[in-house]
């Protein structure tokens, strides 16, 4: 079976990252870290377990994987030992009517490739479950290709398809799937956010809140949003925690766009003496290259604004000569 | 004190307890329902005003007509141009419960009871403010916590109103709102606006698809209609699809049923699919119940509307093509079997009981249909989309010029339709289905293998196995 190439996806590994500082400053929340158990569909290189293992060893992970043939590339690229990183294989569903999150603060990555009510639902379910202090990543297809086509009467159709099958969550009867990738990422966090009040309404103990949102595309687009299960109480005191981060979207603002340039090392060592740069980053990192890395001033100095906002979390892709 | 002097009693006091009425009734009802309660008065106020201007009958009653709703984390209103409350009836509007010589409602209204808009106000606030505006009346009513704290003042004072409106009309404002219903107005606000809009574009779709304009926090609410194929060039006669339909008349209620298929019936692998994981189509199949324009009952498919009794089967995937709509319709509203909350049917009203045995006679005939296509959905789906998907309105239109044939035997007596839908040939006996089930994974290794994609549709993989391999058996 074909598998992205995970550990290629330059945007992808920013999202990755940007995990790690969300687990850091919740942590700064009455949590020691090794008090979470790290959940994923880790794919078969593993590669958030092998960062997360890299930064926090002491969150205990386990690996939810169903497919016989990634469950065995998994045991072969396990990041540590056994009794850090259990792999189970189960489908989620599977896992999931079995797990009970009372006794632990969990972080859970839903990281699915495509776009189906059933992981609304799982998300739902998960909400149910997990305890207080835990955070949830769920990642879904956000392709506005998919419901597009040359063909007015099968676009119709995949339209009413989409509607039919979200409706439940949509925010209004005549919600569409839009033509742009912004938009039908403001579509699919607007769901999650109605599924969300739906699971934790108002009235319960426990609220979900968003930490962060973003889109990118490495091939098709895609959709990430990272969110906290807490008190209700506490939400202020949560919120708190990410209140300087610039990366945050705590109020289901806009998701912001990861589309990180293509630089050479050479490239990135160049412009690190200039960050961080919180004021024209774009006009600033152009002029230190001093040409253009996109076709035209506006179109570079957004590039490199985005290399301003992610730098950090940027990954180096580098040629090894065996 | 003289030993044989019996004790006194004094007359007991059964007065009416406002807390009653302010926190007992509400639990009774949803907040959605609630607020439609508020949207029933509105429909209410179309058909009195219309009824005045001699036009209640009118293909499209409610043209013209509009109400908005909005709500916010500490208020909710509701405004509409539905006509007022006249002051004539303000002590039927205002009054806790009905008055026995109240007027009898406007033809075709569905509130009979007498609770709903102040049984609404109590569920969501303290404090209210209704303002309404009737031909030359136009007076502003105000509830405020103090008057509902006071068990010994039931008088509601009144006001001239200061401004006139340029229509007549109803605003309910109410703020003050309780802890629960201000967080659902406010945190929750996307999944309650959610679920309100999907309530009314269900409960109203007859009354919006006839002109009724809803807007929620300014957003317009599209009504979603079931549409029933009707194949209107079948030649008299001849077998075709077309609903099962039913009309009579009893005791002052009319009654149209009309029990058909909404869409192709599904393939084998759709109905496994469906079973696997929650999809859609299944939403639209089942019963809906309309009490004066007013949806009580929406694509029910339990036992309520007749599934799963008296030689029916029981709901299954297998019949997600099947739907049906039964419309009561009375001056008097009380004469309709709703419940007091008119979010349901009264199961136990005679009326509807003898309306059931019809309902289920009509579904029977499609459920039969059903199982003796499901091997061979493909021939069926040609059937039925040669026919056109009707509304209920062009259903009871196309009605008109059907053959009904009287039903003599069954109370009540009415006319009905009994469609003759294809039968399928004898099936060849040379031709047999085969069915298997394999592992996800292997299924695609295979797909993979033979076509050089894994996402090949599994029936094809598998029917290419057989071909292979029968053409190495024939060598």
């Amino acid at each position: 079976m074909k598998q992205p190439a995970y550990h290629l996806r330059a945007n992808k590994a920013v999202d990755r990252l940007t995990l790690i500082d969300v687990i850091k400053r919740a942590s700064t929340l009455d949590t020691h870290t090794g008090e979470y158990t790290y959940y994923g569909f880790g794919g078969p290189y593993l590669e958030d377990f092998r960062l997360l293992y890299e930064f926090y060893p002491e969150i205990r992970m386990i690996s939810i994987e169903n497919n016989d043939e990634i469950y065995k590339r998994q045991v072969f690229h396990m990041p540590c030992h056994s009794s850090q990183l259990k792999l189970k294989k189960t489908e989620f569903k599977s896992f999931l009517d079995q797990y009970d999150g009372n006794n632990e603060k969990s972080i859970f990555w839903l990281d699915y490739l495509d776009l189906r009510y059933a992981w609304f639902d799982e998300f739902m379910e998960l909400l149910t479950k997990v305890s207080n202090g835990s955070i949830i990543k769920i990642t879904l297809r956000c392709e506005p290709g998919d419901y597009i086509d040359k063909c007015e009467v099968d676009a119709g159709r995949k339209k009413a398809e989409f509607r039919d099958e979200f409706r439940e969550l949509l925010p209004h009867s005549t919600s569409q799937p839009p033509a742009d990738f912004a938009g039908l990422a403001k579509l699919l966090q607007d769901m999650i956010r109605i599924a969300a009040q739906k699971t934790l309404s108002a009235i319960m103990a426990s609220q979900f809140f968003p930490i962060s949102s973003f889109r990118y595309a490495d091939g098709a687009g895609m959709f990430s949003l990272t969110g906290m299960v807490c008190a209700r109480e506490d939400v202020g005191k949560a919120k708190h925690a990410f209140g300087d981060w610039h990366l945050r979207n705590l109020n289901w603002g806009t998701p912001s766009v990861i589309d990180v340039p293509t630089l050479s090392t050479k490239e990135r060592l160049h412009l690190q003496r200039r960050l961080p740069c919180d004021r024209y980053a774009g006009r600033v990192l152009r002029r230190a290259l001093g040409y253009l890395i996109d076709n035209d001033i506006r179109r570079t100095e957004g590039k490199l604004r985005q290399y301003a906002d992610f730098h950090r979390y940027s990954p180096y892709f580098m040629k090894a000569v065996p | 004190m003289s030993k044989s002097q019996p004790k006194r009693y004094e007359p007991v006091n059964a007065a009416p307890v406002k807390s009653f009425f302010v926190h007992m009734l509400t639990r009774d009802i949803r907040l959605e329902d609630a607020i439609l309660d508020l949207l029933d008065n509105c429909v209410d106020g179309i058909l009195r005003n219309r009824e005045e201007k001699g036009a209640a009958r009118a293909k499209k009653p409610y043209d013209g007509f509009w109400a908005e709703i909005e709500f916010q984390s500490d208020s909710f209103t509701i405004s509409d141009n539905c006509g007022g409350i006249p002051w004539s009836l303000h002590d039927y509007a205002f009054r806790m419960g009905p008055r026995s010589d109240r007027p009898e409602g406007a033809s075709g209204s569905i509130g009979v009871y007498g609770i709903g808009m102040k049984r609404a106000i109590f569920k969501m606030g303290k404090r209210c403010l209704i303002s309404t505006q009737n031909a030359k009346d136009a007076y502003d009513v105000e509830i405020d916590p103090d008057w509902t704290n006071d068990e010994s003042d039931w008088k509601i004072p009144v006001r001239p109103a200061t401004t006139r409106q340029p229509h007549d009309g109803t605003t309910v404002y109410i703020s003050d709102l309780h802890g629960g219903v201000a967080k659902r107005f406010g945190e929750d606000a996307q999944a309650f606006q959610r679920d309100l809009e999907a309530m009314v574009a269900t409960q109203y779709v007859s009354i919006i698809d006839k002109g009724f304009r809803v807007r929620i926090n300014g957003e317009l609410i599209k009504p979603r209609p079931i549409n029933i194929v009707f194949d209107k060039k079948a030649i008299r006669g001849r077998e075709a699809i077309r609903p099962y339909i039913f009309k009579a008349q009893s005791n002052g209620v009319q009654i149209f049923l009309a029990v058909g298929f909404t869409r192709p019936i599904p393939s084998q692998d759709e109905v496994l699919q469906e079973q696997e994981e929650k999809k859609y189509s299944t939403l639209d199949a089942g019963w809906t119940i309309l009490c004066n324009d007013r949806a009580v009952v929406y694509c029910d498919r339990t036992e309520l509307t007749g599934w799963g009794e008296a030689g029916v089967p029981r709901y299954h995937t297998q019949f997600i093509a099947i739907s049906g709509i039964v419309e009561f319709r009375s001056d008097d509203p009380a004469k309709l079997p709703t419940t007091t909350t008119k979010r349901g049917v009264d199961a136990s009203s005679p009326l509807y009981l003898q309306i059931k045995n019809k309902m289920r006679d009509g579904m029977a005939i499609f459920t039969s249909y059903t199982n003796k296509w499901k091997l061979r959905p493909e021939e069926s789906r040609k059937q039925i989309e040669k026919g056109e998907q009707l509304s209920f309105e062009e259903l009871k239109a196309e009605a008109l010029h059907l053959p009904l044939n009287a039903t003599k035997g069954t109370v009540p007596q009415g006319e009905q339709f009994r469609p003759s839908l294809p039968l399928p040939a004898k099936i060849v006996p040379s031709m047999r289905r085969i069915s298997f089930t394999k592992r996800v994974y292997d299924v695609r290794k295979v797909a993979e293998y033979l076509f050089e994609d894994p996402e090949v549709d599994p029936s094809d993989v598998g029917e290419k196995c057989f071909d292979i391999t029968l053409a190495e058996a024939v060598k």
